[in-house]
């Protein structure tokens, strides 16, 4: 595996884990347990568009890597 | 007029009339009431018995001592709702018992407890030796309860200092193969939701005796066949156990990087879901 396929399996991982956090919060009943879930995924996305960045550059430097 | 119509007659009527006048005198537990109370009741079951024998000849008679013995609670229970000086004087005061782990003698007396009574209470309240029992008070209705030393009583989270995620309680929205509508709506959910979940889970209608979501939405079913294992809902341990593994691959990359830049900012990263991770653990884990 290249470094930009483990970043972007990374991206991934983060992006499914803010779906399930996106469900429990519209499942959740108390209000406290769900603005816990939406402070998670502000930082989720953060850190997803941090990453991102980063895998910009990286399709820049390899660009025979892009797309795996 | 037969005797046995007559009595047939006086005896449904007073069935339905004392059902509905102990409903209105209220649901309290019959094991918790004031003496008094329980007097008044004993009084009505007695009058209404003699009624419905025929012991009382005259009825309107029988009813005007019926109302006054059901009227006056309700209407004592009203005012002391409103007084607190009525409510002591129909309900009397609780009185302290064990006050700093020291047994009041003088309470004991006024309230004609010997001590093996009160150390019978005592150990009905888990409380064994006098010395873990920091307070105890005996109430209007004659229950004892006991307020146990700091040292002696259960471990809470507060304790520990752990934080835990605030629970509602669950809501049963299956119950015998049918689907109760009301705790469902009251959840925000619907049938096309339950029946989804059903199907994901894969098991039918007709199999499940009872079914109960929790606080954070998840349903938990019991069968009527116990020998089908149900997959348990483990999303947010698996949801936690995601976090950890992206928190490893950040840390990975911070180290194999050359870049300073991309150094920083993994490291940083990876230091945020650390917090985030454990912001989340109550809620995801506890």
């Amino acid at each position: 595996m290249t470094v930009a396929s483990q970043v972007k399996k990374t991206i991934a991982t983060l992006k499914g884990n803010q779906a399930t956090l996106r469900l429990y919060a519209l499942q959740t009943r108390e209000e406290e347990t769900k603005s816990v879930y939406h402070e998670a995924l502000d930082a989720t996305g953060e850190i997803i568009s941090d990453l991102e960045g980063r895998m910009q550059t990286l399709e820049y430097c390899e660009p025979q890597y892009k797309g795996n | 007029m037969q005797t046995w119509i007559q009595i047939l007659m006086s005896s449904v009527s007073l069935f339905f009339l004392l059902l509905v006048a102990i409903r209105v005198m209220g649901k309290r537990n019959i094991v918790r009431i004031t003496p008094f109370r329980f007097v008044s009741y004993i009084i009505i079951a007695v009058i209404g018995a003699l009624m419905s024998v025929n012991m009382i000849t005259n009825l309107a008679l029988g009813f005007v001592a019926l109302g006054v013995w059901v009227l006056f609670p309700i209407a004592l229970e009203y005012l002391s709702l409103k007084s607190k000086w009525i409510h002591d004087l129909v309900n009397g005061k609780e009185t302290v018992l064990i006050k700093h782990g020291k047994i009041m003698e003088d309470s004991l007396l006024q309230t004609r407890l010997t001590a093996e009574e009160l150390m019978r209470e005592l150990r009905s309240k888990n409380a064994f030796s006098l010395a873990d029992v920091e307070f105890a008070v005996m109430e209007d209705t004659g229950d004892i309860n006991v307020f146990m030393k700091a040292h002696k009583s259960p471990v809470s989270s507060y304790d520990l200092g752990i934080k835990v995620a605030p629970l509602a309680e669950p809501q049963t929205v299956i119950l015998d193969g049918n689907i109760l509508n009301e705790p469902l709506f009251s959840l925000g959910l619907n049938r096309d939701w339950l029946s989804i979940q059903l199907e994901t889970i894969g098991v039918s209608i007709d199999n499940v005796f009872i079914g109960q979501i929790d606080s954070s939405g998840d349903l938990y079913l019991d069968l009527f066949d116990d020998a089908v294992q149900l997959p348990q809902p483990k999303v947010k341990e698996l949801l936690y156990a995601n976090f950890e593994s992206s928190q490893a691959d950040l840390t990975m990359f911070a180290l194999e990087t050359n870049n300073k830049a991309a150094k920083q900012m993994y490291s940083e990263d990876a230091e945020k879901l650390t917090q985030l991770m454990e912001k989340l653990k109550p809620y995801l884990l506890r």
